[in-house]
């Protein structure tokens, strides 16, 4: 799995400007099956989200760096270990 | 004070450093070349446990924290104050006053060293507050704060009594979304209240969080001559806070005419940015009118709380391509920590609107599901390959997946009738999606 420091993607979520109840909306949006409370789990690394959620997780973060004029940055399971 | 009493609607936190969202996430952010750089970062609602801490806290950085707790307003001050830092604690003193207050706490639990015209600041306001029959208090100096503090006159506005905290009221607990019936709207939980008629409204504490965002953004966003926040309130966009008479001018200009870079921002909920207006096509009525007040480049970036468009952060320059990419990073920064004040403040986002989202991600989801539905059948893909797939094309066509897997879903339809779905394998010419197996 993706080795990133356990606070990586709510690291991520903090620059994006997400609350974690609207992070969470995104994930959903996009089809991410985890619960809200297993989302966090896996914001602060107390969980190791599967490959899939990780890139649900990921893009639903990457969409909101778009819609502020940023490019990709929080990368994919492929970005870090080749599949 | 204890975790999970805090009522953190309108808390901000300043650093002495600036950081930059780097391209690659490998890098740990670094600090900006603008100076005085300041980031502000949204606090974290502290309610589960989750640490209260900033993102980043370099040993020689400052960082000023505005917690909101009932009628008063409690600044924190982090790590050494020094003489650029004493400049931002002073505005943000002079906002906080000028916002009503009953009462103000400074805690300075944390503080390393304050300069010397800190304590004048404080005495100052101490004054100002006075006047208006209200209080200023200091909590937990250390030792040699203490000295200064009393060196200076202000030994007296020291006390250490714990305040009765507001509970809490505010969770982003999304799960709520969906059934919000049963619960309050938080801001109107706070506001009604017993004892809680002292408190601002809402839209002042959001007003004053964001004309903080205002002057940061001004003061630290290299090439920015003025900058403004626009707001929809009610369905109609407003100026509600703006660094100088130039860029609310430039505001009316756009609602005059109906168009411009705000407005889009606003309301499409994208970015927008005009590096030269000398060559600008996009707003025919507005951009002379803009060029007539001097102005030759505009940055604006949305502001979005619950994924509703709901303003923009604008950034005007007198000077063609003064936004260099650095900027244009910190002007996305600001607008994302003004959009999760916004978020958490719940602007504009009532019952109604907060349920049509969710019902709007439930008809993404099923968009998503078909389109991979689609592709599982054409390419013989598993459903994680199909999301892959997905993700990656909307990636190459800088569209959303959602906008991805509506094509895609599309594609289906011309020859085939919805019962019929499974036999779309062989019309898959519409796109062009490519095999991603694992």
């Amino acid at each position: 799995m993706a080795d990133v420091e356990a606070d990586r993607f709510d690291r991520f979520r903090r620059d994006a400007g997400l609350t974690r109840g609207e992070l969470w909306l995104r994930y959903f949006e996009l089809g991410g099956m985890s619960s809200a409370f297993q989302m966090e789990a896996f914001l602060y690394g107390a969980l190791t989200p599967s490959p899939h959620d990780h890139d649900v997780l990921a893009h639903a973060l990457n969409e909101r760096f778009v819609e502020l004029g940023g490019n990709h940055p929080v990368p994919y399971v492929e970005d870090v270990e080749p599949v | 004070m204890a975790p999970g009493a805090r009522d953190l609607r309108g808390t901000a936190w300043y650093h002495g450093q600036a950081f930059c969202s780097e391209g690659r996430p490998s890098r740990k952010p670094k600090p900006c070349a603008v100076r005085p750089a300041l980031a502000l970062c949204t606090n974290e609602r502290s309610g589960r446990g989750v640490p209260v801490t900033p993102p980043d806290d370099p040993p020689e950085a400052f960082s000023l924290s505005l917690d909101v707790v009932g009628p008063t307003a409690v600044i924190t001050l982090r790590g050494r104050i020094d003489l650029p830092a004493v400049t931002d604690f002073g505005t943000l003193l002079d906002q906080v006053i000028a916002n009503g207050y009953s009462s103000m706490v400074l805690d300075l639990v944390a503080l390393d060293s304050l300069a010397d015209p800190g304590t004048s600041l404080i005495a100052d306001a101490a004054l100002r507050l006075a006047d208006g029959g209200r209080q200023l208090s200091i909590r937990s100096p250390s030792i040699a704060i203490q000295r200064q503090l009393v060196a200076d006159g202000l030994g007296e506005l020291i006390r250490d009594e714990e305040f009765e905290p507001m509970t809490g009221v505010a969770d982003d607990d999304p799960v709520a979304l969906g059934a919000r019936s049963a619960t309050m709207p938080p801001s109107l939980t706070l506001l009604s209240s017993p004892g809680a008629s002292a408190l601002p409204t809402d839209d002042d504490l959001i007003d004053a969080t964001l004309r903080l965002v205002v002057e940061l953004a001004r003061s630290t966003v290299g090439g920015a001559d003025g900058v403004s926040v626009s707001l929809l309130r009610h369905g109609q966009l407003a100026t509600v806070a703006a660094s100088d008479q130039t860029v609310l001018d430039m505001d009316a200009q756009q609602y005059a005419t109906g168009e411009g870079p705000c407005i889009d921002a606003s309301t499409q909920g994208r970015w927008f940015h005009a590096p030269s207006l000398d060559v600008e096509d996009r707003w025919p009525e507005f951009t002379p009118r803009a060029m007539a007040l001097g102005i030759r480049a505009i940055l604006s970036s949305p502001l979005v709380a619950w994924g509703l468009p709901v303003g923009a952060l604008n950034i005007y320059s007198h000077q063609p391509t003064a936004f260099a990419t650095d900027d244009q990073r910190l002007a996305m920064k600001f607008a994302a920590e003004a959009s999760a004040i916004l978020s958490d403040a719940g602007v504009d986002a009532t019952d109604d609107q907060r349920s049509e989202r969710f019902q709007a991600s439930l008809r993404s989801r099923e968009v998503i599901a078909q389109a991979q539905g689609v592709l599982m059948e054409r390419q013989g893909l598993t459903e994680d390959e199909a999301f892959t797939t997905l993700r990656i094309r909307s990636q190459e066509h800088g569209q959303t997946l959602r906008a991805r897997a509506e094509e895609v879903t599309r594609s289906t339809r011309p020859s085939t009738p919805p019962s019929g779905s499974g036999s779309a394998g062989g019309e898959g010419s519409g796109t062009e999606e490519g095999d991603h197996r694992g």
